[in-house]
C-alpha cells in the first residue's frame, strides 16, 4: 500500500515537474486596456521609449531639443536591440500591457500581427491629433498604420525602398557597366563575369535561415514585382507564378556559385562586408549608413542604384518596409507619449537630423526639401543618394498586406529557401508546400 | 524524485495509542512555517499549469478567447512540425542523453580517484558550463562553430581536412546540438554521481579486492550498482531537460536549417510568442508534460529499486 502510494506520488510529481517547467506561465489576456487615446496631459509626464540600436541612439540625441519645447516631460530612451524588442513587446502585450514603455517603436512586419492579437494594446492615436497628418507620408504608409480607416495605430517613421549597393571597383574590373543592367538575369550574367575575373560573389544569403531576415532578399524579388506572400484580401500567394520567378532566380544564382553564405546573421554580414566578399548588397535604404560606417576607407568604391527588374521593362522600385512609432494603450501618460511621437515624426527637421545620423529614410515627404537629400554623396562615388531613394518613393508601389500571420509566413518561406539552397529543391515544389502548409496552419485560403 | 534514495527502512509509524496529546497551537505552526513557500508554490506554479490548461482550450479570434475545446489537442496530432519537432527531439534523446551519461560516469568516477592531483579544479572546471548565461554560451559557440572564421574548422585546416558546416547542414547541425548540450550538462550529471560515488563504502571494494577483483570486475560490481539511485536520477533529469531543450537551439540553430533542429521547445516558444497562439502553444505544452510524466514512469520502472 505505501508503496503503490509513494510510485503515485512519483508519476504525479514527474508530470507535475514537466507541466511546470513547460507550463506557458498564464500568459495569454486580451491586453485590452486601450483608454480611447487621451489619458494624461500633452505637456506633463514621464515617458520612456523602447527602440534599438541606431533610432534609439538618434531619438536619444533629439531629447534636448524636445526638452526645449516641452520642459516638463521627462523622457527615457531604451535601446531594447532588434530583434530582442519584439518578444518583449509580445511579452508585455499578453500580459494586459504591465511593463510596456510608453512609446514602442514598431516595425511594418510586427505591427498587423499585434493590432490583431490583442486590440487596445495599442493606444488610438486619432483623438490624440495624428488625423492631421494623414497626407504627410509616403504613399500607402497611412494604409498600414490605419488599415480600418478609423483607429490610428501608430505614425509611420522610416520608408526603406529597395535599393542595390554595390562595389563598383570590382565591376569595372570585371568590365560589367552596372548601371545599365536591367534585369536580374543579366545581373546574374555579370555575376558570373565578376566570380570569374575578381573571385567575388555576386551576392549573399544566409542560407540555413539562421535569422528569421534570411528571406528579405526573396521577399524584396517579390515586392519588385508587385507582389507579397498574401494578397490585400488576406489570400495566400506565396506560390504565384511570381514567387516561383523569384525563388527561381535564387536558385540560378546558387547553382552558379554565385551565392555566397551570411548564416549567422548580422555579424557575418559585417564580416562578409568588410571582406568584401560580395560585389552587391541588394539591401534597403538604410544599409547606406551601415556601408559608410562599416568600412569608410573603402570610400569612392561604393555606387549606389535601384535594383534591377524582375522582368524585363518591370518596376525597379518597391518599399520594402517601413518602422512606426506606436503608443502603448496602457500607457498612463498618452498625450505626453504623443508629444513626443509628433515631434520626432512630424517635424521636418527633427527627420532630417535622424537621416544625416544614420542615414534613415523618413516617411514624413517634407523632410526631403532639405538639401541634405540632394547633395552628392563623397562615399558612394559622388551620387546624389537621397534623390535615388526619393525616386523609388515617388514611383507608384503597390501596397503590401503583411497580415497577423506574417511571421508564421515567414518561417515557411525561409524553410522552404533553405530546402533549395542547401538541397537543390525544386521552388514551384517547395513553394506549393509551404502554402499548403500556411494555409493548414491559419485558415486562410491559397490563391492560386 | 529522490524517493528511491531513502532505503526500505522508513520508521515505522508511531501506534496512534503511544502519540502525545499535541496543543492545536502546536499543529498550526509546523503549517504557518511552510505557508511562504506554499503560497509561492501556489501562485507561481500551480496556478500557471492550471491557467495553461485553460488557455490550450481556447483560440484567439480578433483578440477575444474563444472556447474551442480539445481543438488545438487534435490539430496538434496533424501537424507535421510537431511530429518533426518531437522526432528531433527523440533522436537528440536516444543519441546524446547515453553518451553524456556514459561520459559523466566516467567524469565521476576519475575525479573520485585519489590518484588525480587538484581534484577541486577539476570539479569546478566541469560544472562551470551549467552556470553559464545563454548569451555567453551562443557566442562561444558560434566562435567554435562559425563555418567560415570558427575556431574547430581553423583547426581541422590546420590537419588539412575541409571545413564542416557545423551549423548549416542538417545533419552536422544536430550534432553541434548534442555537442553543446553535452558540453553544457555533463559536469552537473557528474556532480551527482560523484555525489553518491562518496556514499559507496569503501570495504566493499576492499571485500572485493579480496576476493581477487580487478579493476574493471570491481567497477561493474561495485561502482554501478551503487550508482544506480544517482544514474537514475540523472537519467530522468536529463530526459526531463532534453525533451525541454531550448537554449541551445534558440541560440544556436534558431531550429533551422530547414527544422533540422527543431525542438517541442521552440516550436513551443515559436508559436506563442512569435506567432502569438498561445492556445496551441499551451496544448504543446500539455503533449509535452504528458510525453515527460510517461517516459519517467517508463524509466522508474526500468531502474528503480525492485519491490
Amino acid at each position: 500500500m505505501e508503496l503503490e502510494r509513494r510510485r503515485v506520488l512519483r508519476i504525479g510529481g514527474a508530470i507535475a515537474a514537466g507541466a511546470g517547467l513547460t507550463g506557458l506561465t498564464a500568459c495569454s489576456g486580451t491586453g485590452d486596456t486601450g483608454q480611447g487615446g487621451t489619458t494624461g496631459e500633452k505637456h506633463k509626464g514621464r515617458i520612456s521609449v523602447w527602440s534599438w540600436q541606431g533610432p534609439a541612439a538618434e531619438m536619444k540625441a533629439l531629447v534636448p531639443e524636445f526638452n526645449k519645447k516641452y520642459p516638463e516631460i521627462e523622457v527615457t530612451i531604451e535601446d531594447i536591440g532588434n530583434p530582442a524588442i519584439w518578444d518583449k513587446i509580445t511579452t508585455g502585450l499578453a500580459a494586459g500591457g504591465q511593463g510596456l514603455a510608453d512609446v514602442l517603436h514598431i516595425g511594418v512586419d510586427y505591427l498587423p500581427g499585434y493590432v490583431e492579437k490583442f486590440p487596445g494594446g495599442l493606444a488610438d492615436l486619432g483623438p490624440l491629433g495624428a488625423n492631421a497628418y494623414r497626407d504627410a507620408f509616403a504613399q500607402g504608409l497611412w494604409q498600414t498604420v490605419t488599415p480600418d480607416g478609423k483607429r490610428v495605430n501608430a505614425l509611420p517613421w522610416e520608408a526603406n525602398s529597395a535599393g542595390f549597393y554595390y562595389r563598383a571597383d570590382l565591376f569595372e574590373k570585371a568590365g560589367v557597366d552596372a548601371g545599365a543592367l536591367q534585369t536580374w538575369e543579366e545581373t546574374i550574367e555579370a555575376g558570373k563575369e565578376i566570380k570569374q575575373k575578381t573571385g567575388a560573389h555576386l551576392l549573399g544569403i544566409d542560407k540555413p535561415a539562421s535569422q528569421a531576415d534570411a528571406a528579405n532578399f526573396f521577399q524584396m524579388l517579390l515586392q519588385l514585382q508587385g507582389t507579397f506572400y498574401f494578397n490585400l484580401a488576406g489570400d495566400i500567394t506565396l506560390d504565384s507564378p511570381e514567387a516561383v520567378k523569384a525563388m527561381t532566380l535564387i536558385k540560378t544564382m546558387n547553382d552558379a556559385g554565385l551565392v555566397s553564405d551570411l548564416s549567422g546573421g548580422w555579424n557575418t554580414l559585417m564580416t562578409s562586408l568588410k571582406q568584401g566578399t560580395a560585389a552587391v548588397l541588394p539591401m534597403p535604404t538604410w544599409f547606406g549608413g551601415v556601408v559608410e560606417e562599416q568600412v569608410p576607407e573603402e570610400a569612392g568604391k561604393w555606387k549606389v542604384r535601384l535594383p534591377p527588374a524582375v522582368r524585363r521593362g518591370g518596376s525597379t522600385a518597391a518599399m520594402v518596409n517601413s518602422t512606426h512609432l506606436a503608443v502603448a494603450g496602457s500607457s498612463k501618460h498618452q498625450a505626453a507619449a504623443w508629444s513626443f511621437v509628433e515631434f520626432v515624426l512630424t517635424r521636418p527637421s527633427s527627420q532630417v537630423q535622424i537621416y544625416k545620423g544614420k542615414g534613415i529614410a523618413p516617411a514624413l515627404m517634407q523632410a526631403y526639401d532639405d538639401a541634405v537629400f540632394h547633395e552628392p554623396s563623397p562615399f558612394f562615388s559622388g551620387q546624389k543618394k537621397g534623390e535615388v531613394f526619393l525616386d523609388a518613393l515617388k514611383a507608384p508601389s503597390s501596397a503590401f498586406n503583411y497580415t497577423a500571420d506574417y511571421a508564421r509566413a515567414l518561417k515557411l518561406v525561409t524553410d522552404a529557401q533553405s530546402k533549395v539552397l542547401l538541397g537543390g529543391a525544386d521552388p514551384a515544389k517547395v513553394l506549393g508546400e509551404a502554402a499548403d502548409q500556411l494555409a493548414r496552419q491559419t485558415g486562410r485560403k491559397v490563391s492560386r | 524524485m529522490t524517493a528511491t534514495l531513502t532505503g526500505r527502512t522508513a520508521p515505522a509509524a508511531p501506534s496512534r495509542g503511544a502519540a502525545p496529546r499535541s496543543r492545536p497551537r502546536r499543529r498550526v505552526a509546523p503549517y504557518l512555517f511552510v505557508l511562504p513557500a506554499l503560497l509561492l508554490f501556489a501562485a507561481f506554479k500551480i496556478y500557471p499549469i492550471g491557467r495553461s490548461f485553460v488557455i490550450s482550450l481556447h483560440k484567439t479570434v480578433g483578440g477575444t478567447e474563444r472556447f474551442v475545446g480539445v481543438d488545438n489537442y487534435t490539430r496538434l496530432l496533424g501537424d507535421p512540425l510537431f511530429w518533426t519537432a518531437l522526432k528531433n527531439t527523440s533522436v537528440i534523446l536516444a543519441v546524446q542523453v547515453p553518451l553524456m551519461l556514459a561520459l559523466a560516469t566516467g567524469l565521476a568516477v576519475a575525479l573520485n580517484s585519489t590518484l588525480l592531483r587538484g581534484r577541486a579544479v577539476f570539479r569546478l572546471g566541469f560544472f562551470l558550463p551549467m552556470v553559464t548565461g545563454l548569451v555567453a554560451y551562443g557566442i562561444l559557440f558560434s566562435v567554435l562553430l562559425s563555418k567560415d572564421y570558427g575556431l574547430l574548422n581553423w583547426l581541422l585546416d590546420l590537419f588539412g581536412a575541409d571545413p564542416v558546416p557545423w551549423l548549416t547542414d542538417p545533419l552536422w547541425a544536430k550534432a553541434s546540438l548534442g555537442l553543446a548540450l553535452t558540453w553544457h550538462y555533463t559536469g552537473y550529471n557528474a556532480v551527482i554521481l560523484l555525489a553518491r560515488l562518496q556514499a559507496v563504502p569503501a570495504e566493499l571494494y576492499d571485500a572485493a579486492a579480496v576476493d581477487g577483483a580487478g579493476a574493471w570486475t570491481s567497477f561493474r560490481h561495485v561502482t554501478l550498482p551503487g550508482l544506480r539511485p544517482a544514474l537514475l536520477l540523472t537519467t530522468v533529469l536529463s530526459t526531463i531537460g532534453t525533451l525541454q531543450v531550448f537554449d541551445e537551439p534558440y541560440v544556436l540553430t534558431g531550429g533551422g536549417p530547414d527544422n533540422a533542429t527543431l525542438t517541442i521547445g521552440v516550436y513551443l516558444y515559436q508559436n506563442a510568442f512569435k506567432y502569438f497562439d498561445f492556445g496551441y502553444a499551451s496544448a504543446i505544452a500539455y503533449a509535452l508534460a504528458v510525453l515527460i510524466g510517461i517516459l519517467g514512469m517508463i524509466q522508474f520502472r526500468l531502474l528503480g529499486e525492485k519491490p
